[in-house]
């Protein structure tokens, strides 16, 4: 293992460990980030301990127990902690980590309590979302500011404020009790899947630290249901993701063009991870609690299952959509579903829907619904009509790869009358 | 003639542009509620309890909407005059309140509403939390145009008076600080170990179905 990679695994760990026996979320940080540092100089000169989680751990709370020696106050944490150092030396083993055979670290998995604690409702979503990339993830400051489009100073300062708040308005470093955990999971389940998507539907920019979004939110979303091993909808998000993330590399062209999931090249979908997406689905469902995961990664799973487009099963799709509508109230879901009727039943099905949606209003202004219409139409044979939707639609949408899709689809309108 | 003293809710609000910015100037603001603290005491009214609150950033509101508990941070209404404490004054009646508010601090450095307790609701000092223990302030929060059940422990909104001071004038005018959709109906201070106690407690509040809960911790002493 690799420094690096330890810094992977081990960041969150160290960090959540370090919160729990100090309290003190800017000295946790400063000294996980010390011992990998230390590790970054010492683990290419001097090779990669047994048990590095261990050592980055002791190394880490020697850096929290100096600083609180020079601190001067705190005399009760420097002894707890130096009470705790000295049991896990003896005992080679740690209580929270014990138990859990999944887990190959020395490290006490304390990572629940933190990020419950960072995606509490009383802050506020985008404090949650920047504080459990920080302190779970270990990215930086730099790289969260870059991956959200927000100027550093902009993401420190939204750092500390969820830090302060955290402090002075005593949000406790805890799991929910039993009672209070089915209304929070959901919150933290939300901010994992907007990291996800986040890094997947690129709203703009750099390529590489939106991968690694992607990358860390599945990581934390599996790390989250073995830490909850009764929550199906934890799994269900999991598929999702790695549904999702398989279909990554056929997704865009060399040019970086968006290519729709019927023009994809299905041999380059990662059958690895599709396989483990139907394994975390299936034990989900077997549950027998279904949640708007869970039915998402079913439609994801329905596409996945399919070695052609043209094998698709639209009308199992369209019936997923219709539950996951009736749950969620979305009118996106809504959107979609009228998608997947328009491939089961023809595209005029599609359009009946599409006005009911269009005389909502609640979608106005988002580029999707023109395209969608334009790309019925489109299908119907209605040419001028879906021209002017396709206008419409790249009136209203941002980035390039969806801009440069639609323009192709409205140019081939005129190639072919 | 004995006049029963009356009970009044004072709210300190705080305007970021006059806010006291330097040691210095944090320094004489503190000074001057010694000062008004002992004038009050003189005139044979007192400060039952009060506090300063920590700023709107650690605020949270609570409400419950067709059954679900819905938590969000910030305070109940953005206004440019933001609550930083509060305060139960004992005195003679509101006139009186009204001239005491005016030598407040929090008059030049925002505003300071003084609102009636309504009737029969009775006020005494309040022991400190006890260990482990942190106190927050909870200000119950009504829409008067969709809810006017208020069943608030303060006189409604119109019963307020909200005391400035600016370029030396004192400025009394009828009504609430601020002017907002919601208007504050009531308050409570509750002593909880943590906030997710403070969220359990507040959704069992009756008003939490048909207000806005804002709970703001008080400031500690020795806090920044």
């Amino acid at each position: 293992m690799v420094a690096a990679d330890a810094f992977r695994q081990e960041w969150g760990r160290v960090n959540a460990a370090l919160i729990r026996q100090t309290g003190d979320w800017d000295l946790a940080e400063e000294c996980a980030q010390e011992a990998f540092a230390q590790a970054l100089r010492r683990w290419p000169r001097d090779g990669v301990p047994d048990r590095p989680g261990a050592w980055l751990m002791t190394v880490a709370r020697n850096a929290a127990i100096d600083r609180l020696r020079r601190g001067r106050t705190h005399r009760a944490k420097v002894e707890e902690l130096a009470v705790m150092a000295s049991r896990e030396m003896a005992n080679g083993e740690t209580e929270a980590g014990a138990g859990k055979d999944a887990d190959d670290s020395d490290v006490p998995d304390e990572r629940l309590r933190l990020i419950f604690t960072c995606c509490h409702p009383a802050l506020a979503m985008e404090a949650r979302v920047a504080l459990t990339l920080r302190t779970l993830t270990g990215l930086t400051t730099a790289e969260i500011a870059r991956a959200f489009l927000v100027p550093e100073a902009t993401m420190a300062k939204r750092l500390v404020r969820a830090k302060h708040k955290i402090a002075n308005a005593r949000i406790p470093y805890r799991v929910p009790s039993a009672s209070a955990l089915p209304e929070r999971t959901p919150g933290v389940l939300a901010v994992l899947y907007l990291v996800f998507n986040e890094g997947y539907s690129a709203s703009a920019g750099d390529d590489l630290i939106r991968r690694d979004l992607c990358d860390r939110a599945v990581d934390l979303t599996r790390a989250v249901t073995e830490l909850l091993p009764g929550e199906p909808e934890a799994r269900g998000l999991l598929a999702l993701m790695l549904f999702t993330r398989a279909r990554q590399a056929a997704r865009v062209n060399e040019r970086g063009d968006l290519i729709t999931l019927a023009d994809q090249d299905r041999t380059r979908w990662d059958q690895a991870q599709i396989q483990q997406a139907n394994g975390q689905l299936g034990d989900a469902l077997a549950v027998g609690r279904p949640g708007q995961y869970q039915i998402q990664a079913a439609i994801a799973g329905c596409h996945a299952a399919a070695t052609a487009a043209g094998d698709t099963d639209w009308p199992k799709i369209a019936r997923l959509y219709r539950h996951l509508a009736d749950l969620t109230g979305s009118p996106v879901v809504e959107l979609n579903r009228a998608v997947a009727v328009a491939m089961a039943d023809g595209p005029a099905a599609g359009l009946a829907l599409l006005r009911h949606l269009e005389a909502g209003g609640a979608l106005t202004g988002y580029y999707l619904l023109p395209a969608t219409r334009a790309d019925f139409l489109r299908r119907l044979g209605r040419n001028s009509e879906a021209a002017t939707a396709y206008e419409e639609a790249l009136a209203l949408v941002g980035t390039s790869p969806e801009r440069r899709f639609l323009r192709e689809r409205l140019d081939s309108l005129s190639r072919r009358p | 003639m004995f006049d029963e003293a009356m009970h009044y809710l004072q709210i300190l609000t705080v305007d970021p542009d006059l806010a006291p910015a330097t040691p210095e100037e944090q320094r004489e603001a503190m000074d001057a509620l010694g000062v008004w603290l002992d004038g009050l005491d003189a005139a044979g009214a007192s400060l039952l309890h009060g506090s300063r609150t920590r700023p709107p950033e650690d605020a949270t509101t609570i409400r419950i909407r067709d059954g679900q508990l819905i938590v969000t941070d910030g305070p109940y209404a953005e206004t440019k005059e933001q609550v930083g404490g509060y305060g139960v004054v004992e005195c003679r009646s509101l006139d009186t309140a009204v001239r005491w508010e005016s030598r407040h601090p929090h008059a030049r450095m925002g505003s300071v509403e003084v609102r009636p307790l309504s009737g029969g609701t009775r006020a005494g000092r309040l022991p400190e939390p006890g260990p482990g223990k942190a106190r927050y302030l909870l200000l119950v929060c009504t829409d008067p145009a969709v809810d006017s059940r208020v069943t608030g422990n303060l006189e409604p909104p119109a019963s307020a008076r909200t005391v400035r001071v600016r370029q030396e004038r004192v400025i009394v005018s009828d009504g609430p600080f601020a002017d907002t959709k919601e208007q504050i109906a009531g308050f409570d201070l509750l002593d909880c170990a943590d906030l997710d106690e403070v969220i359990e407690i507040a959704a069992r509040h009756p008003m939490a179905r048909a207000g806005i809960l804002e709970v703001r911790p008080l400031w500690r002493h020795g806090e920044d």
